[in-house]
């Protein structure tokens, strides 16, 4: 055996993580229990969105009913950007399901890796509004402890006594896996023990999506908001703004045995790539994305023929929908059930790796591919085989797939416990 | 004046009502540094005081804090 392969396969008999604990705030709700229900209903809640009035888009996937002073706090929630928010709820969703117990655990050996795209801009935008109209001694001392990306980390880092490596990355819609990736290889090298992993954004402002809209990348569906997310279909023109957040609590899985915890289910693979081709598009022939997924499942030590489930990056976009299923039709043949969960919950953004990472989990550990909500007519040029149904199926591994705006890919191997 | 200090750290920076008390000093009550920033753009926005958070850093307490909104004639 070369010196190579005698490394990888060190490396992969550490890197067998498991997943303890899972949390989920989505526009479906808040909760795992009810994202992972309103994904399998397949009905999108997207909805006319009165703080986007006037704008060029009105419409997006907002959480229902989140009331962070409930569920925080009223003080602790007042010092805290939405995106932290999202965050902390999440995480404390994981860290309770997962029978860990944040006041005995060691905490210098608890990690914190999350991913974001944006940080805090509602937190930014409003405080511009003071400074231009009462002058600097009006602009909040919390704008940067509230706005600045590294801090729902940090923040999950104070709650819950993570003393360990705590860092958030940025690879625009892919930070979610990004992160998750991230934190297998802080397991694998040893550096932490437990690693609280995922995403949270909220960035849907007035800014954003004037922004997002003059780049063409939103729907432009208002008379029926709850049809615009709708990946593959032949009819989609475009991503529908979602909210949220996904976090996983990660061990190794001898750890997770000896300890007699519950595993979910397994990251046993992680690819990353960048196209290196434009900062918005992505590489036509999904080059980058598959070359990411091919690292994957190296890692993983699987093939393309052991994957029965892809949860699709899908934004419902011209562009990515199509560039992404020429690469899964390359790689995996018509074989694997391929659904975008992005149907219902609309495009999470950093946040949407993680939380697909969690409901490819539960798919794994269920047996059942959620539908791809609104997906009526599948764009003729594609020859993959996408679930329009909810479908019961013996999944030993699926892949889920994560490209951000900058060209930047994250692809996760999820086995089944 | 005590009253509409306890009734601004209540509604604008959600200190629990229960431990403001004059004698409560700004760790009682979880005033950290950047909350008394806050509280000085507080009073100067909703009573048109103008204290600085240095002075109010300095304070002893939440009833001396109150005593610094008489004397700069707080608007009620």
């Amino acid at each position: 055996m070369d010196a190579h392969v005698v490394h990888r396969a060190a490396a992969r008999a550490g890197t067998d993580v498991a997943v303890t604990g899972i949390g989920l705030v989505t526009p479906g709700g808040i909760g795992v229990a009810a994202s992972w229900a309103a994904v399998r209903a397949g009905r999108s809640p997207a909805a006319a969105d009165p703080l986007l009035a006037g704008g060029p888009v009105a419409f997006s996937c907002r959480v229902p009913g989140f009331d962070a002073g409930a569920l925080l706090g009223e003080r602790r929630a007042l010092r805290l950007d939405r995106f932290t928010q999202f965050a902390l709820v999440a995480a404390a969703e994981a860290v309770a399901g997962a029978g860990l117990d944040p006041l005995t655990w060691d905490g210098a050996r608890v990690g914190v890796v999350l991913g974001c795209a944006d940080g805090g801009p509602a937190t930014v935008e409003g405080q511009h509004d003071r400074l231009r109209d009462h002058g600097p001694d009006q602009v909040s001392p919390l704008l940067l402890p509230m706005q600045l990306p590294n801090m729902m980390a940090g923040q999950t880092a104070i709650q819950f006594g993570a003393r360990g490596p705590n860092l958030v990355v940025a690879t625009a819609c892919a930070s979610g896996a990004t992160a998750i990736g991230t934190a297998r290889d802080l397991l694998a090298l040893d550096r932490c023990d437990i690693v609280l992993a995922g995403g949270s954004e909220a960035m849907i402002t007035p800014l954003v999506m004037a922004g997002f809209a003059r780049m063409g990348a939103l729907s432009r569906r208002a008379d029926d908001p709850a049809a615009a997310s709708r990946p593959f279909d032949a009819d989609r023109d475009g991503f529908v703004a979602g909210e949220g957040a996904g976090v996983l609590v990660l061990e190794r899985a001898a750890d997770a045995r000896a300890r007699g915890a519950r595993v979910h289910g397994r990251i046993i693979g992680h690819g990353a790539s960048a196209d290196a081709h434009h900062v918005t598009s992505p590489a036509p022939d999904g080059s980058g994305a598959e070359a990411a997924v091919r690292a994957a499942l190296l890692d993983a030590g699987a093939g393309p023929g052991d994957v029965q489930h892809v949860n699709a990056h899908g934004t419902s976009t011209q562009l990515n929908d199509l560039a992404e299923a020429v690469m899964l039709h390359r790689v995996f043949g018509g074989g694997p059930l391929v659904t975008s969960t992005k149907g219902v919950t609309g495009h999470l953004l950093g946040a949407a790796g993680a939380v697909e990472a969690v409901l490819t989990v539960l798919a794994v550990q269920q047996g059942v591919v959620p539908p791809t909500a609104n997906l009526e007519t599948l764009d003729p040029r594609m020859e993959i085989k996408v679930a329009d149904h909810e479908t019961e199926t013996r999944i030993d591994l699926a892949v889920s797939t994560s490209c951000g705006f900058g060209g930047q890919n994250a692809v996760l191997a999820i086995a089944a416990p | 004046m005590f009253e509409q200090l306890k009734d601004l750290l209540v509604a604008k920076l959600k200190v629990t009502p229960e431990s403001i008390v004059p004698e409560a000093t700004r760790e009682d009550i979880e005033l950290d540094s950047l909350a008394v920033v806050e509280l000085s753009m507080i009073l100067q926005a909703e009573l048109g005081v103008v204290i600085s958070d240095d002075e109010l850093l300095a304070a002893e307490n939440v009833g001396e804090m109150a005593r610094m909104m008489e004397e700069r004639g707080a608007k009620i």
